[in-house]
């Protein structure tokens, strides 16, 4: 056994105080669930003075909705996303991904704004959260942001985020009806395992054509990725098989993989080929399919 | 610091260090030897116990984060009806071999019986997904779980 490292833990029980304490302390994370960073924090991959427990933070708790938009609170575990009804009802695509997360002890623990803030380029959540639009809401004594899923990836498990700021809750729009969307997963085995490719499709179709569409990969580059080119190659057009096959093939040469102990890049970009049709086609059948 | 919780029924009093994990807690400090040190990272489930009534893995938890909050063991367990019925299906059906798993297996699958009594195959699995297991190649486990299902009376 090998102890952790030794720090402070502070546990504020309001956002003001966690956010005053983020600012002044110089070597500062914040923790949730834990999950992500204990082990870090074992292998000295990581080495923190402080930890702001953020626990104690009642208003982060909770999930709502407020003029359509599904608001997640910071607090909220990975199990508590895939048991809400509300979660079901609005941001399905959320649910398919999070049920790929860990363990149930992991998902008992974990929490969603972890999943992101961790920044692994394999988290099952975030391509997901991509393709529906999610924002996070960004606190910080400074004053609050809200800044697009994507962009608080930073680079393989680096956010974006400044070290005073604290990710408040994950903000979901409402989607229009005649969308669908969709998540797709490949892991060296079923149960609890890292994905080599995961991706997430969102369509909106008007009769069979589509009007929108958005198509995000994980694994496959240092942060989770949008594939514009494909999207606007879906764009106005009727889904096809065809036109979904041969679009969907373009990934091949749009992604720049890695050779590493999971896969080479070669099998990598095969199979984002392959999990993007899956997702569009799967996507495709729950905006109406094009009736 | 100070750290005050329930484990298995019972209020208790600690005085731990900021680094130190609940699983060391548990173990070295008030001898609950059920909770078994794994891997230490969250990955086989073997340091499993219930927080908050939800299985977890002790070992990703600091112990000072469990404040108030309520800890429980299979020793906290031992004369639940799900627990028992569990216990005599494990037993019965040969669901254990060198048992380094089986706390933390018993506690995953206490919490599936307990919110779901007739469990699918499938559920089950999913159950003890993060309970890894070098000797059983699962299937005599989950058998088990879906015989104690059978046995467990519905209330
Ligand atoms: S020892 Fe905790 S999960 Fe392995
Ligand atoms: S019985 Fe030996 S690890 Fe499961």
């Amino acid at each position: 056994m090998r102890p952790l490292p030794g720090f402070n833990l502070h546990r504020p029980t309001s956002l003001g105080e966690a956010l005053e304490l983020m600012g002044a302390l110089k070597s500062v994370k914040p923790i949730a669930g834990g999950t992500d960073l204990l082990p870090l924090m074992r292998d000295r991959a990581i080495t923190v003075e402080d930890i702001v427990d953020i626990r104690g933070l009642h208003e982060l708790k909770g999930i709502t909705v407020e003029d359509g938009t599904l608001r997640i609170g910071a607090l909220t575990t990975l199990t508590e996303v895939l048991e809400s009804p509300l979660v079901a009802e609005k941001a399905s695509v959320l649910r398919e991904a999070v049920g790929h997360i860990g363990s149930v002890q992991t998902r008992n623990q974990g929490t969603l704004a972890g999943n992101i803030c961790n920044a692994s380029p394999a988290a099952d959540s975030a391509p997901a959260l991509m393709v529906i639009g999610a924002q996070a809401r960004v606190s910080s004594a400074r004053g609050v942001r809200r800044v697009p899923v994507e962009e608080l990836f930073a680079g393989p498990k680096m956010n974006s985020l400044g070290k005073d700021e604290l990710v408040t809750e994950i903000l979901i729009p409402e989607l229009p009806s005649g969308s669908g969307a969709a998540f797709e997963k490949l892991g060296r085995r079923r149960g609890i395992t890292l994905a080599v490719v995961n991706a997430a499709a969102y369509l909106a179709m008007d009769g069979k054509k589509c009007v929108d569409a958005r198509i995000a990969l994980g694994a496959i580059a240092a942060t989770p990725i949008r594939l514009p080119e494909v999207e606007a190659a879906y764009k106005g057009r009727e889904l096809t098989p065809e036109a979904i096959e041969e679009s969907s093939r373009a990934c091949y040469s749009l992604v720049n993989p890695v050779d590493d102990v999971r896969a080479s890049a070669d099998y990598r970009r095969e199979m984002a080929c392959v999990l993007v049709k899956r997702a569009i086609v799967k996507a495709h059948a729950r905006a109406g399919g094009g009736q | 610091m100070m750290v005050d919780f329930v484990l298995n029924g019972r209020a208790v009093s600690c005085d731990a260090p900021a680094n130190i994990l609940l699983l060391d807690l548990l173990r070295s400090e008030l001898g609950v030897l059920s909770v078994k040190r794994g891997c230490e990272q969250g990955e086989c489930g073997a340091c499993t116990v219930l927080l908050g009534g939800r299985p977890v893995n002790s070992c990703m938890i600091l112990a000072a984060r469990v404040e108030g909050r309520s800890v429980t063991t299979i020793e906290g367990l031992r004369d639940e009806p799900i627990m028992v019925a569990l216990r005599k299906a494990f037993m019965e059906g040969g669901a254990v071999q060198c048992g380094f798993c089986t706390p933390g297996m018993l506690i995953s699958a206490y919490a599936l019986l307990r919110d779901n009594p007739s469990p699918t195959p499938h559920e089950a699995k999913t159950a003890i997904e993060g309970n890894i297991c070098r000797c059983t190649g699962y299937a005599l486990p989950l058998e088990a779980i879906l015989k104690a299902a059978e046995m467990t009376p519905a209330e």
